[in-house]
């Protein structure tokens, strides 16, 4: 919420600035591709066309968001419904189905097809022993359905509540849960139980090595971006000189820019400095604006990371930036933190996938290969992808929201070594 | 993506007679096979299906990828140098384009 | 100078026109089914093949014998996701002019179309040791066989484990 006045606090200087000889640059209008802004069209989120964007259906305009205080349903008290009769079959289809959550991703159960489980929370492979009695039961019931009424501190979506589980949904899990107990089987597969799985080894290989790593090769092309004259009769390069010279300016990045009176990215900096200087269009997502971002941070590799969050402006968005981190939204009213800090899901495997944790720095290998996709994402693409799973629409690429949420997250690597672009799977 | 940028990577400091580790790289989204109602969607899919290296204009390496080896295909293979001279290492997809790297190995 | 592709390009294309035009006079008989016709285009999806087939179809009765040390496959026990995928190869097999590895060929089993690829050596290759990055479709077998000069072949096999779904990153 402070976070919303500030904003306003924004619009207002900005038209200010309209009347006044303008002291500061405007940032409120997205300067993202079109994709990447994520507005609304017919009702519905504009996202980016091609995977993993492109194969969600979902559209969460109705969910709290960053930007927003659209009220998120208080917790429900539910009462096991006497007439419905539990399928364990259809319960453990439901239970493993991608559509509804999967609660694989957080919780393990029995058997060989089982793959990947993920340990984020309760093994349940023997939660039959300790749920058999029907006040039991009725406790489960109420858990899946809003746990907020049992555990206020719980960080699981109110499956029911919010729509996603039926009430005949839940009485199937339910009745599958009820399964999953007596002693455990013998563990065919170790890498089956994410308790037991050996973590994942870096197979990529060197990341830095142009034959190995495509995007090193895109960013190195982007020297052509670098020195190019724009509409206005200047390149990067007529102010700043060779590449080289930028060795050790993105290692202090994001940073707080008083011309932009908010918390920039290198790639925000490309999107608004570098295309009013130069008259370019660099829009944050777009291709150039990546690959100069990249080639930029690349003159920083092996140097620590050395973002500041002393001054005062810095100290603020570090502190909006937490707060953020920490707030609950979308329709499974998760935060950044269930995922990320240590003693929520942090180090822990959703699904087949190991969670990055708070931490140990998540930021240092931006923008990266993404190696499934084929492409190259920085911190927000990686951020806006993050609102999947919370069941929120993505705000646009070039968001402050998501600049100070940055600078919160790069404090961690401060004093880590950069080394971009990484190779992820 | 940029397509058909080829990079190539050899140690230093070769001898005579060492046998030399190529790495070369060739940026090609390998463009992946489609299913619809269960059946491939029938088309010209575009991707490297051939790799040949030469040194010194004898062909000393040779592939043929098919779309299950990566986008932007990686490949490491030895050569023995007997003599310096100029490694050439061309990629051809099924569009037909041919795309060629090349890098001189000096004792 | 023509390149080996070069000049195999050109005559595919001609190979390929030719086939080409024979098909379309086979089509004006009706002997050929347009499927046929489009097959001569080499990015045309191939039908799905059994790894049991693609063995066949690339070594006939012939059977590989495990290398055991004499080929060192290393790929990931655990890939998090299918598309890339590296292989490594090392292999003390000889590199003889009259003895040594012609092909080596990579095949994932469980892929529709299980071979990924087919390399060439030749004994100036000098040593086998050799890198690529492969697509799995999912769990499943990777082989490594290397075929001599002679026709024998050494196979080595490791199953690599592709996790799906979550999102990470």
């Amino acid at each position: 919420m402070k976070h919303q006045r500030m904003w306003i606090v924004g619009l207002a200087a900005a038209a200010f600035a309209t009347v006044q000889a303008a002291d500061f640059v405007d940032t409120n209008q997205s300067r993202a591709t079109p994709e990447a802004q994520g507005g609304i069209v017919d009702g519905k989120q504009k996202r980016y066309a091609g995977p993993p964007f492109g194969g969600v259906p979902n559209d969460w305009s109705e969910w709290p968001g960053y930007r927003d205080d659209k009220p998120y349903p208080a917790p429900q008290q539910a009462t096991l419904p006497a007439d419905l009769k539990g399928d364990a079959d259809n319960g453990r289809k439901l239970y493993m189905s991608r559509a509804k959550a999967p609660c694989t991703g957080c919780h393990l159960i029995r058997g060989d097809d089982v793959w990947p489980a993920g340990n984020v929370s309760t093994d349940h492979q023997q939660i039959g022993d300790r749920y058999a009695t029907p006040e039991a039961e009725a406790v489960l019931y109420q858990y899946i359905y809003d746990s907020r009424v049992i555990n206020p501190q719980s960080f699981m979506p109110p499956w029911g509540t919010v729509g996603i589980l039926s009430p005949q949904e839940i009485v199937d899990i339910i009745a599958f849960l009820k399964t999953q107990r007596g002693p455990l089987p013998e563990e065919k597969d170790p890498a089956r139980n994410p308790n037991t799985r050996p973590l994942p080894e870096n197979y990529f290989g060197d990341n830095l090595d142009p034959t190995n790593n495509a995007a090193v090769v895109l960013a190195e092309g982007a020297i052509d971006t670098w020195t190019r004259q724009g509409p206005k009769g200047k390149s990067c390069a007529d102010c700043h000189g060779e590449i080289e010279k930028m060795q050790g300016i993105a290692a202090q990045y994001p940073k707080y820019f008083p011309l932009y009176r908010r918390v920039m990215s290198m790639e925000d900096l490309v999107a608004w400095h570098g295309a009013d200087e130069t008259g370019l269009e660099l829009p944050s997502q777009g291709a150039e604006n990546i690959h100069l971002a990249l080639l930029i941070r690349m003159q920083s590799n092996g140097m620590p990371v050395a973002v500041d969050i002393e001054s005062p402006e810095a100290k603020a968005a570090y502190e909006r930036g937490k707060a953020l981190y920490y707030q609950r939204v979308g329709q499974r009213n998760h935060a950044c933190a269930d995922c990320h800090d240590a003693d929520r899901g942090g180090g822990k495997f959703l699904g087949g996938r190991l969670l990055g944790k708070k931490t140990d720095g998540m930021t240092r290998h931006f923008p990266t290969l993404r190696t499934n996709f084929a492409q190259i994402w920085d911190m927000r693409k990686r951020m806006q992808w993050c609102m999947t799973p919370l069941g929120m629409n993505y705000l646009p690429a070039d968001a402050v929201e998501y600049a100070e949420i940055e600078l919160y997250l790069t404090s961690f690597d401060n004093g880590k070594p950069i080394s971009a672009p990484g190779m992820r799977h | 993506m940029a397509t058909g940028q080829v990079r190539i990577r050899v140690p230093d400091g070769v001898k005579a007679g060492d046998v030399v580790t190529v790495r070369v790289l060739v940026t090609h989204p390998m463009e992946v096979l489609r299913m619809e109602g269960g059946k491939p969607v029938e088309k010209n899919y575009n991707f490297i299906h051939r790799m040949a290296a030469t040194y010194n204009g004898k062909t000393v390496f040779e592939a043929e990828t098919t779309q299950a080896v990566s986008q932007n295909p990686f490949f490491s293979f030895p050569v023995k140098v007997t003599e310096p001279g100029k490694l050439q290492i061309q990629f051809e997809d099924t569009e037909g384009r041919s795309y060629t790297g090349e890098t001189d190995i000096k004792f | 100078m023509n390149t080996p592709i070069e000049s195999r390009a050109r005559r595919r294309a001609l190979k390929t026109l030719a086939a080409t035009g024979m098909a379309l006079g086979g089509l004006s008989l009706g002997l050929l089914t347009p499927a046929q016709v489009l097959a001569a285009a080499p990015g045309m999806p191939l039908p799905d093949e059994a790894v049991a087939d693609t063995l066949v179809r690339l070594f006939g009765d012939r059977k590989p014998q495990p290398a055991g040390e004499h080929i060192k496959l290393d790929a990931p026990l655990i890939a998090e996701n299918g598309s890339v995928v590296p292989i490594r190869i090392e292999s003390d097999l000889p590199m003889a002019a009259d003895n040594y590895v012609k092909h080596v060929y990579i095949i994932s089993d469980k892929n529709r179309r299980p071979l990924n690829a087919k390399f060439t050596l030749t004994p100036e290759s000098g040593r086998l040791s050799m890198a690529t990055n492969v697509r799995m479709a999912g769990t499943t077998d990777v082989r490594v066989i290397a075929e001599m000069s002679d026709g024998t072949l050494w196979e080595a096999k490791q199953e690599v484990k592709v996790t799906v779904g979550g999102c990470g990153g």
